[in-house]
């Protein structure tokens, strides 16, 4: 035995010049690891196994494979030990031959995928039919696809159960966004997007503004009666200006003229402009329980990416803030504010019928908030911020997202004034963005964690303020490390939007499933399960092309 | 630097008594120190002696437990606004050089004045190339600092804090991630700002650099302040005993 193993193995080194080692040879391949042969022979008698049933079912096929595979070990082989190099023996010894686990994992893996697209051709193309009136049980072929549901149930895959009449407003707001969207692409392309700044503020103050504009096209504005609330636009008014002063006080907005008159005329413009277009009747409310298909899944899809994005950012803030105590610019605000509404409430309510003066005095004890308030800010010097945060992203984590929907419709009424009901849609999308902003705030915190301590000690030297550090030094490093990890994310959230179908939402995949149980269309199921994977695999690819080409952009990896 | 010879003796920083904890570990021991305007003062010591906290603790990146700061007469407490004021008359070159990699140098310098100082942009621009120029490279202004060499992107460093205009100027080790043949470029450009009347405390082993510059040399070990004296006296006569151990270990090997 060893004897002919040697001879042999000198008439081969012979052959091939003396590179070749067969004792090297088998340890690599075959006798290295006792693992490394019993992976071996089990995967050629997965191997022989596989050729043996394709060449019963599909014999001219296989035997093209075979050969073909032969050729290719002829290849390689000439490749990898004469001196015949060419580019595709080289290729083929490089990456489909290059051991002979390998080289049975190549034939293996080629016949199931050969044998896979054979079959689905022969359903979906050979064998299937397309038109939408050949759908019935009696036009069908067995052994083919019926495309023709597809077309047949197009208005219910794209907006559910919606209102045929408000078709036009949906492809008004798709137009909307693809005109954007090639605008905005076509003026990156040719450079204008940098050179001309009115242009990029112009179509960036728009996309900022599309939420609004959806929102009227697809759920509509009611008409008011009367045209103007005065003590809604009052509220308003009051709101608005208090935020402007907490930002003044905090000196986040400088004071001049046309801000202030800005600030103070944003509020009642709007309210006309948005009462107008309600008492105009251009667009009616559209009941957003009724909406559904391809249409919810976009709706969920992309408010819970744009919601949870900017909430994933201050949670990981939040808990990795480092602010000792209840800073004062919280405390002093909410405390102000429950004091004056408790005092509006709770005390004109007992002092008329206050008997003494104690409990004319006791009527005042709103007061006392503000005392604790003191006190707090005086005493109390735990890092609320950051255990607040840490605890809400914990638990958020800690809770499955089906629950998490189910608490988010069934819980709302708790958190709304009476008589105010919140569409199941909404609810939905608040929990659902929440779940996600968790996870988000976690990622962001990991590309937090990533910069160097000397970034921050570099931007606090300068002098920089907390605001500024994050907006100019932090966020954009730390935010180009994570881009992977947020896209992977965004994809998640648009893949698991399916799940709203739990709670009553007939998005995409919930919309398949009634079709399937439609007693027209029964047995029709793999053809609309295809259909409805192919739509998320295409928006899941566009998402991670485009992360891939922002990488490259902002030269991830790269310091 | 008019109003630097006007008023040549006033003090700058005045530490009393400071103490630093990290958590149980005393890393200062109650070191006081009066920094006049114009001094060049050098920190010495064996690592671990607390002397890149004691210079770090002046513009708050180490927060101290006991004892007073006091910053061109401005007292450094938990007051963000104090803290903000100080930091802007502080300026800091750090051993790792931080400068931020993904702006540009010219970028790296203007951020502090257009935002902090409020400068317009063409202001700040102007400065920056100005002290681009005075530390030797200002043709490097729109590249990137990872396109520099640790000299260059040290001497980047020492414009962006500059280009602050500070009244004071620390160097944390600013010579120890550099390369030997790159040492003395940095070292120029100290000197030279401290021979133009800068306020400087700087850590560093640079023994020439010392004792060719100046004031005063501090030599601190253990959290504290072991000595303090001009560089004649300081290298030829020291008294305290640990230091002439660490002397005769820098110096004869």
């Amino acid at each position: 035995m060893t004897a002919i193993t040697e001879s042999l193995t000198q008439r081969f080194e012979k052959s091939v010049g003396g590179r070749f080692n067969w004792r090297y040879f088998m340890q690599d391949n075959i006798t290295g690891s006792w693992i490394l042969t019993v992976w071996v022979i089990a995967l050629t008698a997965a191997t022989i196994y596989v050729t043996v049933s394709q060449l019963a079912v599909s014999p001219t096929t296989t035997i093209i494979v075979l050969v073909a595979w032969v050729v290719g070990i002829g290849f390689a082989i000439s490749s990898g030990l004469f001196k015949k190099r060419t580019s595709v023996g080289m290729w083929l010894h490089v990456n489909l031959m290059s051991s002979i686990s390998n080289i049975l994992l190549t034939l293996i893996l080629t016949l199931i995928v050969v044998a896979g697209v054979r079959n689905f051709w022969s359903w979906g193309v050979v064998n299937a039919t397309f038109s939408p009136e050949m759908t019935s049980i009696e036009d069908r072929n067995p052994d083919g696809a019926t495309w023709g549901v597809i077309p047949a149930a197009w208005d219910l895959l794209m907006i559910g159960r919606l209102d045929r009449e408000s078709m036009p407003r949906v492809q008004m707001s798709l137009a909307f966004v693809v005109v954007m969207g090639v605008i905005t692409l076509v003026t990156t392309k040719v450079g204008l997007w940098k050179r001309n700044e009115y242009l990029r503020k112009g179509l960036l103050g728009i996309w900022a503004a599309s939420p609004i504009v959806l929102y009227i096209l697809l759920a509509g504005v009611p008409d008011p009666d009367p045209f103007i609330n005065i003590q809604t636009l009052i509220a308003g008014e009051v709101a608005i200006m208090a935020v402007y002063g907490l930002l003044f006080w905090q000196k986040t907005v400088r004071f001049s003229i046309p801000s202030l008159i800005g600030w103070i005329v944003i509020w009642p413009i709007s309210y006309v402009i948005w009462q107008a277009i309600g008492q105009s009747k251009l667009f009616p409310p559209i009941n957003v329980a009724t909406w559904g298909g391809l249409m919810l899944t976009m709706i969920i899809a992309s408010s819970v990416i744009i919601l949870s994005f900017p909430l994933g950012l201050v949670l990981a803030l939040g808990r990795r803030s480092e602010v000792r105590g209840i800073p004062w610019w919280i405390i002093w605000p909410v405390s102000i504010v429950a004091t004056i509404w408790a005092l509006a409430t709770s005390t004109t309510e007992i002092l008329p019928t206050a008997q003494n003066t104690i409990q004319k005095i006791l009527a005042f004890w709103p007061i006392l908030i503000l005392a604790i308030a003191y006190i707090l800010q005086k005493n109390y010097s735990g890092n609320v911020i950051a255990a607040a945060s840490t605890a809400f992203i914990e638990f958020i984590r800690g809770v499955p997202l089906i629950t998490l929907l189910f608490m988010a419709i069934i819980m709302a009424p708790f958190f709304l004034a009476d008589g105010v009901i919140l569409p199941g849609v909404y609810a939905v999308i608040v929990g659902y963005a929440i779940f996600s902003a968790a996870y988000m705030a976690e990622l962001i915190r990991g590309g937090l964690q990533a910069l160097p301590q000397g970034q921050y000690e570099a931007a606090d030297s300068l002098g920089l303020n907390t605001l500024q550090k994050m907006r100019f030094i932090i966020l954009p490093q730390a935010l180009r490390v994570v881009i992977p990890g947020i896209v992977g994310q965004f994809i998640g959230s648009f893949k698991s939007s399916s799940l709203v179908a739990i709670v009553g939402l007939f998005e995409l995949l919930g919309i398949v499933r009634i079709i399937v149980a439609n007693p027209d269309w029964l047995g029709l199921r793999l053809e609309l399960y295809v259909f409805a994977g192919a739509i998320y695999f295409t928006g899941s690819f566009i998402m991670s092309w485009y992360s891939r080409r922002l990488e490259v952009k902002l030269g991830v990896g790269q310091r | 630097m008019t109003t630097n010879m006007n008023t040549a003796k006033d003090e700058v920083i005045v530490i009393k008594d400071v103490h630093l904890w990290y958590g149980e570990f005393e890393a200062l021991k109650g070191v006081s120190l009066t920094v006049n305007r114009g001094d060049v003062i050098v920190l010495l010591g064996p690592s671990g002696s607390g002397k890149s906290t004691f210079i770090r603790a002046i513009n708050r990146l180490e927060e101290h437990g006991a004892g007073e700061i006091i910053v061109n007469g401005i007292p450094l407490t938990h007051d963000v606004r104090d803290i903000a004021e100080i930091r802007r008359e502080v300026g800091m070159v750090f051993q790792q050089f931080n400068l931020f990699p993904h702006l540009t140098i010219m970028e790296n310098i203007t951020l502090a004045p257009i935002n902090v100082r409020k400068w317009s942009r063409e202001k700040a621009e102007e400065t920056a190339l100005k002290w681009l120029t005075r530390v030797g490279i200002p043709e490097q202004a729109h590249k990137y600092p990872g396109q520099l060499s640790g000299g260059q992107q040290q001497r980047v460093a020492i414009a962006r804090t500059l280009a602050m205009e500070p009244e004071v100027l620390l160097f944390d080790e600013p010579t120890s991630a550099l390369d030997p043949e790159m040492v003395k470029e940095v070292l120029d450009v100290m000197s030279d700002l401290a021979k133009e009347g800068y306020t400087i405390l700087a850590v560093t082993h640079e023994m020439g650099f010392a004792r060719g510059v100046a004031d005063r040399i501090i030599f601190m070990d253990y959290g504290e302040i072991l000595e303090e004296d001009e560089p004649g006296e300081f290298f030829d006569n020291p008294k305290n005993d640990r230091l002439k151990l660490f002397l005769s270990q820098i110096l004869h090997h």
